[in-house]
């Protein structure tokens, strides 16, 4: 065997393909008509699959709502519900039955035409087949009924002023009578984009269609592209190979972007991080323990270090986008002293508790400084990184096996469900139960007004520490136009991307 | 021979049934559960029973072993629950995607290591053989993710002759291939190089010192002649077990390099299942990569007494 | 992790033996000590002093270069790097320590048995059966193990070490299974059968002695691996999780900062390297030491 005399042959084949490689793709990647045309965008949250009637989390909705996927609402920028498929709608007097009038002439990918039964067969089916715990959000309704090809009517059982909102999010879907025999792998919608290839863990693509209802986008080909690091994907910005990062998970990294070569946009999510207790059982139980906590954290110092201050404060569990939001940062100030006392009283100087860390970012930045903070006052957190979504829905959340977690509650309008009696927190509902329902069958004011007290009811029960609103921290090429600087619903919305 | 080739053989069969137990076995103690992370946050306990029981995950294990092990053996690794979708595709085509980056890794560290390697004992004496021996030494402490991050940021995000990130498969252009294979394909070789220079510079120094080639120099051949007429065969030996045991760890090995410049690799996918607690892609991917790790190391063997007629005949 | 040598152990005691004159045998030994000796000293001093402590958070001061009162600067929480670098001198080691010493207890005895078991009619068979069992262990790669560890328990610093160890043992194995093979053909312990000896007696009076250095020799190669594999580990967010500080995970962390803070990254790598590169000089030094042609020719 002559191993240098083959070596340094294979040398000079790898050697020279690799030089003309570099010679030939250099151009051909970033050509400027294809820019035009087409559009990469970098996501974190991988879809395991197209199905989210039987998979939950964001990653679905995310890349379908809106994009493949229409309902007959749908909610803007500053959270006001905007029609969808339904180009208007009435609401009877005892505002429990909604009569929606369909848009004309559209299609599904499939090529069939939408009509009622469409509608009909959709939504009877989440309340049938899915195995979406987000289903119970159509438990209101009572039946629905098509007079015509172009009308449904959906009746309650009771007036709601949630189940219109609740309508633009995933369980308003419109699926094809024929278009659901294979979720997983397939989604056939109305919606302005078709999937074109969905590689599993990698990307996906949209292609535009020709034969959409509404205004064609501006952009024929859009690429979602999964990161699971940040840096990578910002790597990928500035070396060009993508065009915006949908929301940057190393925050620290936005700084190197403040060129006129790109733009930093930072609006609001859905998503409040929440620093949870456990209220029902263990250290936390005792109210006192968690006026401590409050205290006890520097919620200003926590953006700054965990999230380099993007982010908003906000005291409760309501984003600003919300008809019922209130500034409630006020409550609990940052007060150590007051929090060593409280620690005293409740008699739990010293004592360690279950820090259950999921293994996100933001959450396992936030646990580093929120565990030294407590140190300060007496608190010892005996923290435990949990694998998520598996081992911390498992242990956290089904089991409550915690003292306290962190975690981004990113559902819309979801304070209700996280702070009702049965959820892991384990939060006393008997107060806020009663104003809940007289507020979803009252009038609108009735509900906003109801709603701010449940808001405040809860914040002053130090039930969790609300530490801020997760930032939806965009960064882009500064020639891409259309980016919302507000996530209010789960979907990211393409049809509004273009290129200046 | 036969018998030495046979006995490794059955070695291997049993290798793997045993390993496929531990598999199975590891993965039924695994805590979490596919049922309540397919429904999410908002499940009711019902809801996940009963999709425990579509799952499959309600039969005794047993059971579950026998029809995994049936299904493997006709090639079919079974259906994910988690992603919907035939789990053998998506092994073969992330094996195919780490192979192409571990062998050419592995290649490429050879390329340099053999030349740098022959040369450090043939200059042993002087300042260039020790000057690779230290370079050699430096090499083997970087964490090859270091070398990752430091080759991003000089060749992709400084210079832009390289993506910083992806994968392209050859089929979809050959060109944009190979412009991506750059970078992950160096960062692993670069280690690589150096572990395998020390092997090789000291495999040549043994040579060196046997009979034969001071033979072959008492006959007037020079010292780099009578290495290379009568002593790389003996020297490729060492070389090419330690460069078999290095392509079988590299094929989990290369799993942060995949993470770093976002490959679809076997490594990417097992940890992207883990994370799911998609068991079945779990278990098919293990049982994958340990029966890639059992055929290399099944080669080395058998090549070893090709390569070495000592062994040969002593077996 | 794994491209490291030593997982296999059968070409290892060749690399770079006896090729070296005394004096440049004892600068590789003297260099690695020295380097292993600086990260002890960081580690033990950890224990008695350090500038900060390593929970001591600073939001004003965060990301601060060197300074005087922060002579490695100060991370994103504004805590002192030079307190976590010393820190993370202590898992380090712990984990070396650890994933080492399982190797060494679990893998000689297993060499040391299946060698003696060879020398009977009876234990022929036995002896091929423990050494099969350790090459089945062999197909699977400490990273393999290390993730499906974290996915049974959880993403930790135990289960790390422990994963790691045990992916060593059969480099362990081997090595003391030839050696022990090679001391108990020897003249002196023919002598001392003769003599009626038993063989666990033969085995603690003459082997041990025998094949310790070269089990020392692996040991210090399979401390760089585990130095290097945690440090892998922590970069994929299996190996040591907060608070707790290590390189790895500060090396991780600081990936973020390369560009504005490049020295967060800086201190971390350095010590990993140094730390590796102590204790692969430290384990050549001493395989020219301990190496007098063990490994005969064909005895594999």
């Amino acid at each position: 065997m002559k191993t240098p005399r083959v070596s340094s042959w294979m040398a000079a084949v790898v050697a020279s393909s690799l030089f003309l490689a570099g010679c030939s793709a250099g151009a051909s990647d970033s050509g400027e008509q294809a820019k035009k045309d087409s559009m990469t965008i970098a996501f974190t949250a991988e879809p395991v699959n197209l199905d989210f009637t039987s998979t939950s989390g964001i990653a679905i909705p995310e890349a379908l709502m809106e994009n493949v996927y229409e309902s007959l609402v749908r909610v803007d920028g500053e959270g006001e519900i905007q029609p969808g498929l339904a180009e208007d709608w009435d609401v009877s007097e005892d505002r429990k039955t909604y009569t929606f009038q369909l848009q004309k002439g559209v299609k599904f990918s499939n090529g069939a035409d939408l009509t009622s039964e469409d509608v009909k067969f959709s939504y009877e089916r989440v309340q049938k087949d899915w195995k979406n715990a987000l289903k119970s959000k159509m438990d209101v309704v009572d039946s629905i009924e098509t007079p015509d090809d172009l009308t449904v009517k959906i009746s309650l059982k009771k007036p709601s002023n949630t189940w219109l909102f609740n309508m633009t999010s995933l369980v308003g879907a419109v699926f094809d009578t024929e278009g659901t025999d294979d979720l997983a792998n397939e989604a056939i919608g109305t919606g302005p984009f078709a999937i074109e290839k969905f590689s599993r863990g990698q990307s996906i693509d949209f292609a535009a269609r020709d034969d959409y209802w509404g205004e064609k986008p501006a952009v024929n080909k859009v690429q979602f592209k999964y990161f699971k690091d940040a840096v990578s994907a910002s790597n990928a910005l500035k070396s060009g190979e993508i065009d915006v990062v949908s929301n940057l998970q190393a925050p620290e990294l936005a700084g190197e972007f403040q060129s006129g070569d790109y733009q930093i946009i930072s609006g609001t999510t859905n998503g409040e991080v929440v620093l949870s207790m456990n209220n029902a059982k263990g250290i936390f139980k005792d109210k006192k323990a968690r006026e401590a906590v409050m205290h006890a954290i520097d919620r200003k110092a926590v953006l700054d270090t965990a999230w380099a201050g993007y982010g908003e404060l906000i005291g409760s569990m309501v984003p600003p986008t919300d008809p019922y939001y209130e500034d409630l940062t006020k409550v609990w100030d940052y007060d150590p002293a007051k929090a060593k006392d409280l620690v005293r009283e409740a008699g739990i100087e010293g004592e360690t508790f279950a820090f259950t860390v999921p293994n996100l970012p933001y959450a396992k930045a936030i646990s580093e400084i929120v565990s030294a903070q407590l140190a300060e006052v007496g608190l010892k957190a005996d923290i435990e990184t949990q694998e998520f979504p598996a081992v911390w829905l498992d242990k956290t959340f089904t089991e409550h096996q915690f003292d306290m977690s962190v975690i981004n509650h990113a559902e819309p309008r979801d304070i209700l469900t996280v702070f009702s009696n049965d959820y892991y927190i384990g939060y006393d509902d008997s107060k806020t139960k009663k104003i809940a329902e007289k507020a979803d069958t009252g009038t609108e004011e009735e509900y906003v007004s109801g709603m701010k007290e449940i808001a405040k009811t809860i914040t002053e029960d130090a039930a969790s520490d609300f530490l801020f609103l997760f930032p939806n921290l965009v960064i882009a090429k500064s020639d891409v136009a259309g980016i919302p600087a507000n996530r209010v619903s789960d979907s990211f919305r393409i049809a509004d991307l273009s290129w200046n | 021979m036969i018998t030495y080739v046979a006995s490794r053989a059955i070695q291997f069969v049993l290798a793997l049934i045993v390993a496929s137990v531990v598999v199975f076995a590891l993965m039924s103690i695994l805590p979490g559960n596919a049922a309540q992370v397919a429904l999410g946050t908002n499940a009711t306990p019902d809801a996940v029973a009963a999709l425990e029981a579509q799952y499959g995950l309600d039969q005794p294990p047993i059971i579950r072993y026998v029809n995994w092990v049936v299904g493997m053996l006709g090639g079919d690794f079974g259906t994910s629950y988690v992603t919907g979708a035939a789990i053998t595709p998506v092994i073969v085509g992330s094996v195919q995607v780490t192979a192409i980056l571990v062998i050419a890794a592995i290649v490429l560290a050879i390329v340099i290591a053999v030349p740098l390697g022959t040369f450090a004992a043939l200059e042993q004496r002087n300042w260039i053989g020790v000057t690779i021996s230290a370079l050699s030494q430096i090499g083997i402490a970087v964490p090859n993710f270091l070398a990752a991050i430091i080759l991003v940021i000089i060749f992709s995000l400084t210079l832009g002759w390289f993506p910083s990130q992806g994968w392209m498969a050859p089929v979809e252009g050959f060109g944009g291939f190979l412009l991506r294979l750059v970078l992950p394909v160096v960062s692993l070789a670069l280690v690589q190089a150096a572990i395998l220079t020390r092997y090789v510079r000291s495999a040549v120094l043994d040579v060196m010192r046997e009979d034969y080639i001071r033979t072959a120099r008492a006959k007037g051949l020079t010292r780099t002649k009578a290495l290379f007429v009568h002593g790389l065969r003996n020297a490729a030996i060492p070389v090419i077990t330690v460069a078999g045991v290095q392509l079988a760890t590299l094929l989990v090995g290369a799993v942060i390099i995949e993470q770093i410049f976002v490959i679809p690799g076997i490594g990417s996918e097992l940890v992207r299942a883990v994370a799911n607690r998609d068991l079945v892609t779990v278990q098919g991917i293990v049982m994958v990569l340990v029966l890639l790790v059992l055929i290399i190391n099944l080669i080395v063997d058998v090549l070893y007494p090709i390569v070495d007629p000592r062994i040969r005949n002593a077996s | 992790m794994s491209e490291i040598p030593g997982t296999t152990s059968a070409g290892d005691a060749s690399v770079d033996r006896g090729s070296r004159t005394k004096l440049r045998l004892n600068a590789s030994m003297i260099i690695g000590a020295i380097l292993i000796l600086l990260i002890v000293a960081l580690a033990l001093v950890s224990f008695v002093w350090t500038p900060y402590g390593p929970s001591a958070v600073d939001p004003a001061a965060r990301l601060q270069p060197s300074s005087p009162e922060h002579p490695f600067g100060t991370d994103k929480f504004g805590r002192d790097t030079l307190t976590w670098i010393m820190y993370g001198a202590r898992i380090t080691l712990m984990v070396g320590i650890v994933a080492v010493g399982i190797a060494v207890l679990i893998g000689t005895p297993i060499g040391i048995i299946a060698a003696v078991f060879a020398q009977y009619p009876w234990g022929v068979w036995l002896s091929a059966v423990i050494m099969r069992a350790n090459d089945i262990l062999l197909a699977f790669p400490a990273l393999l193990l290390a993730i499906v560890f974290a996915a049974v328990y959880q993403p930790g610093t135990g289960p790390a070490m422990v994963a790691v160890g045990i992916a060593a043992i059969p480099g362990f194995a081997r090595v003391a299974r030839s050696g022990t093979m090679q001391v108990l053909g020897s003249e002196y312990v023919r002598a001392a059968k003769a003599s009626n000896r038993t063989a666990p007696a033969i085995a603690i009076v003459h082997v041990l002695p025998n094949i310790a250095g070269m089990v020392i020799v692996q040991a210090s190669v399979a401390f760089a691996i585990s130095v290097l594999a945690e440090a892998g580990l922590s970069f994929l967010g299996l190996g040591t999780q907060a608070p707790v500080p290590s390189w790895g995970r500060m090396l991780q962390e600081s990936q973020q900062f390369l560009s504005t803070q490049p020295l967060l990254a800086l201190w971390p790598g350095l010590f990993i390297a140094l730390a590796v590169l102590g204790f692969n000089l430290l384990g050549d030094g001493l395989r020219d030491r301990f190496d007098p042609k063990m490994e005969a020719r064909g005895n594999g």
